[in-house]
């Protein structure tokens, strides 16, 4: 299958002075988990927020399964069916944690009854039971989100992300802050959920990329330096040049590329 | 929570709700009867106190200008009653009307900022419309305001029930406040009262996520006039008169201190705060010019010492003290507790 979910044209976001992404062109084929790397400041977090309508883009466009997404709010490219985590973890922090998955959920829906108490909506609670399981937070149902730690926050984020049912999943740098523990656990959670949902993740742990991604592209100053499958990606000179002075990274490269 | 914790404050729901049905007889045998009108007084601006709230307290958005609601509620009924000629219930609800109305298109503007430049432009608004309210005389009666003789509230058979019955007066406006507080319980345990919390928590979240964050403020805003213009209705009632000066800022604020001081966020902190406020106002005028000094260092006070309000600080203790007692309190949030 070589169906595009998501392509990027010329796609340019500039801050003041700064260009953050610069005419950056991207295929993510369906199907395929596609994972961006790239030194910090390469602008990644950038492409997200252009993709999710949190910032206009100066010029290019992005097209979802062939519909022009370019310019719609984040609500509606939300409602579309393209969902995101964030990399600074961002959740509803006075809400208890089934309180976040709920509203998520109805949000999705696009459907708030402004009178039927939410406990007797037996479909979506039902919904948040089975995806507390999934993301295993459901001795924690009950807690205020903002009481959670690091990393069961960014669980919850993701079971955020999961419970809209995604067509399109972007995930920030998942794993960041979380212990090698929650990281194995997540990297699991993903691999299953790429089964079923084409996802785009940011990562910078080298050991994750090269476990899960079937593509990757790298990104340096807001450019497309280069896309391509793992093997290709870990013999590329470039990228070598654009992790150089990040010798651990170099290392996980050059690892992943014998493993 | 708990059942333990959810059955006290039930209780004390149950307990709050008969004593003040049971004002009209007990406050005049144990006090005097001009407290029943205090007290019928402060249920109306605990309304107000609340338009306040849902604002603020659900949503996050802290309007200096409910007052201008309040207004059009006043005004509706009064115009509707004096020049107009309508009885109660058209009055009624021209006065609702007038102010959901004025608070759908200002809310239009508003709702588009956040932080201080949205509490900056509703003053604007409530401010533009003061003004206009006091050189229109003619049609408002300025600072004067407007009169009128209040028409029955209904007659069925034989029996007429009007205002000018203390003991009717006093349900009447029992029975609209309490039908109101009920109402907005019902939003705030609803999918739509979890968006408004979920908008003030983490406002690029909740977009992210599929909602409309201008629609839902834009929503809130509404219902929020919708509150304050039925005080503001309730209130021309009780007086038998409509006056700018009750557009005026000041009127705003004091509302804004109410539902701080009882407790952004729950539902029972603004007539808490109110009722606190009012009291003190009732007791020490009386006896001092300057009670508004008492007033501002209570507010101070407890801004600092219960950011959460009175409420929120009752809520903690009770919680706390339920987790001692080993019943295992997981607090759920805030928002669900009344
Ligand atoms: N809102 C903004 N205003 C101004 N500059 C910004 C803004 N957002 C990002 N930038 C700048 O754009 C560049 C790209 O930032 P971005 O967050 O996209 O990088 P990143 O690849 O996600 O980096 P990291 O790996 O550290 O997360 C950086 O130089 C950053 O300072
Ligand atoms: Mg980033």
């Amino acid at each position: 299958m070589t169906e595009s979910v998501l392509l990027v044209e010329g796609l340019t976001k500039r801050f003041g002075g700064l260009t953050a992404v610069n005419k950056l062109n991207l295929s993510i084929t369906s199907g395929r988990l596609h994972a961006i790397i790239g030194p910090n400041g390469a602008g990644k977090t950038t492409f997200f927020n252009l993709i999710s309508g949190l910032y206009t883009a100066d010029s290019g466009r992005v097209l979802f399964k062939g519909r022009n997404i370019t310019g719609l709010k984040p609500y509606e490219i939300s409602r579309i069916g393209i969902k995101r985590t964030m990399q600074i973890k961002s959740v509803f922090p006075q809400l208890s944690v089934s309180e976040n998955l709920w509203v998520t959920r109805n949000a999705t829906n696009g459907v708030l009854h402004p009178f039927r108490s939410a406990s007797s909506d037996h479909a979506t609670r039902e919904r948040v039971e089975f995806t507390l399981e999934q993301i295993g937070l459901t001795p924690l149902a009950n807690r205020a989100a903002g009481t959670l730690s690091y990393g069961d926050v960014a669980l919850l984020e993701i079971g955020m992300a999961l419970i809209s049912d995604p067509q399109l999943l972007l995930l920030d740098e998942p794993t960041c802050g979380m212990s090698p523990a929650e990281t194995a656990r997540t990297v699991d959670k993903i691999k299953i959920l790429a089964q079923t949902i084409d996802i785009v993740i940011i990562e910078h742990d080298m050991e994750v990329v090269f476990e899960i991604a079937d593509d990757i592209t790298v990104m340096t100053q807001g450019e497309n330096l280069v896309s391509g499958s793992p093997a290709e990606i870990s013999g590329d000179e470039r990228v070598r040049e654009a992790y150089l002075g990040r010798p651990e990274d170099e290392d996980y490269v050059e690892e992943a590329a014998h493993a | 929570m708990t059942m333990s914790l959810m059955m006290i404050r039930r209780a004390m729901l149950i307990a709050f709700i008969v004593a003040l049905i049971a004002v009209p007889w007990i406050v005049p045998a144990l006090i005097n009867k001009f407290w029943v009108s205090v007290i019928a007084e402060i249920m109306i601006w605990s309304l107000f106190a609340a338009s306040v709230n849902l604002l603020f307290g659900y949503v996050g958005l802290l309007s200096f200008g409910q007052a201008l609601y309040f207004g059009f509620g006043m005004y509706g009924v009064a115009i509707g009653i004096s020049t107009l000629g309508l009885s109660f219930w058209p009055a009624f609800g021209l006065g609702i009307i007038a102010s959901v109305a004025i608070a759908f298109v200002a809310g239009i503007f508003a709702v588009r900022l956040t932080w201080h430049y949205f509490a900056i432009i509703t003053v604007v608004f409530s401010l533009i419309f003061y003004f206009f309210a006091v050189s229109v005389k003619a049609v408002t009666g300025g600072d004067d305001g407007i009169n009128f003789t209040l028409p029955p509230t209904f007659s069925f058979g034989g029996y007429t029930g009007s205002f000018s019955n203390e003991t009717f007066q006093y349900f009447f406006i029992f029975a609209a406040v309490a039908f109101c507080f009920f109402l907005m319980h019902r939003v705030i345990q609803s999918p739509l009262g979890k968006a408004f919390v979920a908008i003030r928590d983490n406002d690029t979240r909740a977009e992210l996520i599929g909602l409309n964050v201008y629609q839902l403020r834009l929503i809130a805003f509404v219902m929020s006039g919708f509150l304050a213009g039925v005080s503001g209705a309730l209130f021309a009632f009780f007086g038998r008169y409509a006056s700018a000066s009750y557009m005026f800022y000041h009127v705003s604020g004091e509302a804004v201190v109410w539902a701080i001081v009882g407790g952004a966020g729950t539902l029972l902190g603004p007539i808490v705060g109110t009722t606190l406020f009012i009291v003190i106002r009732e007791v020490v005028s009386t006896h001092w010019e300057h009670h508004s000094l008492i007033v501002g260092v209570m507010a101070i006070l407890v801004v600092i010492l219960a950011p959460t309000g009175l409420v929120g600080l009752w809520n903690e203790r009770l919680a706390r003290w339920s987790a001692r007692e080993k019943v295992p309190a997981t607090r759920t949030s805030l928002q669900s507790e009344p």
